[in-house]
């Protein structure tokens, strides 16, 4: 007998989620995740230790818990189900129901992390019956979310409108809920209104193409997201003109007008451009900042700009995979190795820059050991030369 | 002889497509590849584009092979896909700078030529746009706007008319006498074979992988002894009726 086509399609989700996460949470990620978790949570469990309580405590919990109760509805529907699977809506509840079960434990990860730093920040001041209404309310927000986010694609209301009013509401009842636990009835009331909401905005039928449109999307972000570690087949680039860097990209001089040159000019367009890469970069620096700033430790600084530098170099590699398999390179009379060399020359350059930034915010969290600071250029030069080199080998194997 | 294709015998793994095809374009001709969707067009069109490597036989572009001198060979073609192919991050100008930059032009000689182009394709207000946010039939007038500023001896063209609009397809058949005056050639996979008829020197009709016929429009109708037949119905004949369906007359 067939399989239920939820079973194959949640099967073929954990596959390629198995496969990308080998790439993931290979060796070196998960001794910088250890190393990374272990000095944070000695340096809260220190910070905590000296603290009396406050209200700013109960803030950061909810805050923390407000942003992360948000799990995102996977319904695993593909682009051809537009077409085949509308005439069997009224017998869909079971794939839905399914589905809706498979997104629950999806999502579930970041909610438990947040919901043991929450519960850490709130063990400063608060019984154990006020962290156990705190951890079952979060419960509740999250499945109660989830249901809302997935009723929500099929109805006029934005997405952005239902996450700002969810982690409105979550804010709201996990607060109240922390100066009083029977202020969880109105958490409650508040999140089952916009659940009776939401139920009375849905449209009658299914809008399969909205349903179909969200899910790709989800899973696009899910390749982007995988993209910042490995090599993704599936994703398709998004890119959009950011005027702002325009400036930047001028037309070559009369001497750099030539095949020599070509490459590096679609480099700079195609990172500049490129729908994510800037911003994950920038949001990779943000994050390094925030915790080095945190640790503020000679030695855990140097290895988070090392591992950062890492991150970002693979990050980087991705616009060489990008171009190298396009069609035209295939076809100009330009040698492919002028490909390599224009993206080696680009990426030294945007690597510079990078560990540059991160040299000069070493020296200012670090100054007595400012001379350290000169082997962040010196490694970002060494992994871009051995990274560029070697999707290089990759690409010249693939192609012959 | 611009382009020779002696024995060519391959496809995409070791299982061959197409067998022993052999044709020749000399300067100054345009060249009809006709076939049935399948019959091996795509296939010999990659080949000559050095995208794959035959099993067997030889292709020569100018006298020298792929393998001879990559950059000299792929220096004297251009191609138009047949779905337009382009860069979602650049814009219309900086399609033009890439291709120039490739074929070796300076730049106000790729732009002196670009702007006569662009005029003619009725693109030259949108040389800052985004062509992947342009309608089918404009994306192909880059293309082919990227392909004629190159000024190459062989322009490969898969499918020209496809998606164009009536003026579009003019103007292209407008160039492509004016290149074939230049003493230029050109070799146009095709279905629309009353166009192909009108502007065609000679023709490659593939059946099944193999040459089922070429020459001049006279030649054929020799070779199938149908005076007066047009090149629809020597198509037909040739094909044994099979191919009615395919063949689209403008």
């Amino acid at each position: 007998m067939k399989a239920p086509l939820y079973k194959s399609r949640i099967e073929d989700d954990i596959k390629i989620r198995s496969y990308y996460g080998k790439y993931i949470f290979n060796s070196h990620f998960l001794i910088f995740l250890t190393i990374a978790a272990g000095v944070f949570l000695y340096s809260l469990l220190g910070i905590l230790s000296t603290m009396e309580p406050t209200i700013y405590l109960d803030l950061i919990a909810a805050l923390i818990m407000s942003v992360l109760l948000l799990p995102k509805y996977r319904s695993l529907l593909k682009e051809a189900d537009v077409l085949f699977l509308p005439p069997y809506e009224k017998n869909m509840k079971r794939y839905f129901s399914y589905t809706s079960q498979y997104s629950f434990w999806l999502n579930i990860g970041l909610p438990i992390v947040g919901l043991v730093i929450a519960l850490l920040l709130l063990s400063v001041g608060h019984s154990v019956v006020e962290m156990g209404v705190f951890a079952v309310m979060a419960v509740i927000l999250y499945i109660m979310a989830l249901f809302i986010r997935r009723n929500a694609i099929n109805s006029p209301v934005s997405q952005n409108t239902v996450i700002t009013l969810l982690v409105i509401i979550h804010f709201i009842s996990l607060m109240l809920l922390l100066q009083n636990v029977f202020f969880a009835a109105a958490g409650l009331a508040l999140i089952a209104g916009l659940y009776y909401w939401i139920n009375k905005k849905q449209y009658k039928n299914l809008d399969w193409t909205t349903l179909v449109n969200y899910e790709a999307a989800l899973l696009q972000k899910y390749y982007q997201y995988v993209s910042m570690f490995t090599n993704v087949h599936h994703i398709s680039k998004q890119y959009k003109r950011r005027k702002y860097f325009d400036s930047l990209l001028k037309q070559p001089k009369p001497g750099m007008f030539n095949k020599g040159h070509m490459y590096e000019y679609l480099f700079k367009r195609t990172f500049l451009r490129d729908n994510d890469l800037p911003m994950i970069i920038l949001r990779l620096l943000l994050i390094f900042t925030v915790a080095m700033v945190w640790v503020h430790q000679l030695m855990l600084s140097v290895i988070i700009i090392l591992f950062g530098l890492y991150i970002i170099v693979l990050q980087m590699s991705q616009l060489y995979t990008a171009q190298a398999y396009l069609l035209w390179p295939k076809i100009w009379p330009v040698k492919r190795e002028y490909i390599q060399e224009s993206y080696i020359r680009f990426s030294h350059k945007v690597m510079l820059a990078i560990s540059l930034a991160l040299a000069a915010l070493f020296i200012i969290l670090h100054p007595p050991y400012f001379y350290i600071a000169v082997i962040f250029p010196l490694w970002g030069y060494l992994l871009n030369s051995y990274f560029s080199k070697s999707v290089y080998k990759k690409e010249r194997l693939l192609s012959d | 002889m611009v382009l020779n294709i002696d024995k060519l015998t391959g496809g995409y793994s070791k299982t061959a497509v197409i067998h022993d095809i052999s044709f020749d374009i000399k300067s100054g001709e345009i060249i009809g590849l006709i076939g049935l969707n399948g019959s091996g067009k795509s296939t010999t069109i990659k080949h000559i584009l050095g995208l794959l490597h035959p099993h067997k036989g030889s292709i020569e572009v100018n006298g020298i092979q792929i393998d001879e001198d990559t950059e000299k060979y792929r220096r004297d073609l251009a191609y138009i896909p047949e779905s337009p192919i382009l860069y979602e991050e650049l814009t219309l100008k900086e399609h033009i700078n890439m291709t120039a930059m490739a074929y070796g032009l300076d730049e106000s000689t790729a732009w002196e030529r670009a702007d006569r182009l662009l005029k003619v394709f009725r693109l030259d207000d949108k040389v800052n746009m985004f062509p992947t946010h342009f309608s089918k039939g404009m994306k192909q007038k880059v293309m082919l706007i990227c392909a004629f500023i190159a000024e190459p001896d062989l322009y490969i063209i898969d499918e020209p008319f496809l998606g164009l609009d009536p003026l579009g397809i003019e103007s292209l058949i407008e160039l492509m006498v004016e290149e074939r005056d230049k003493n230029r050639s050109i070799l146009m996979s095709t279905h629309i074979l009353s166009t192909a008829e009108r502007y065609c020197n000679r023709y490659v009709i593939l059946d099944d992988g193999r040459v089922l016929a070429s020459g001049t429009i006279e030649e054929l109708r020799e070779q199938m002894n149908m005076p007066g037949a047009s090149l629809d119905d020597l198509y037909l004949s040739l094909t044994g009726g099979a191919g009615s369906n395919e063949s689209t007359s403008v």
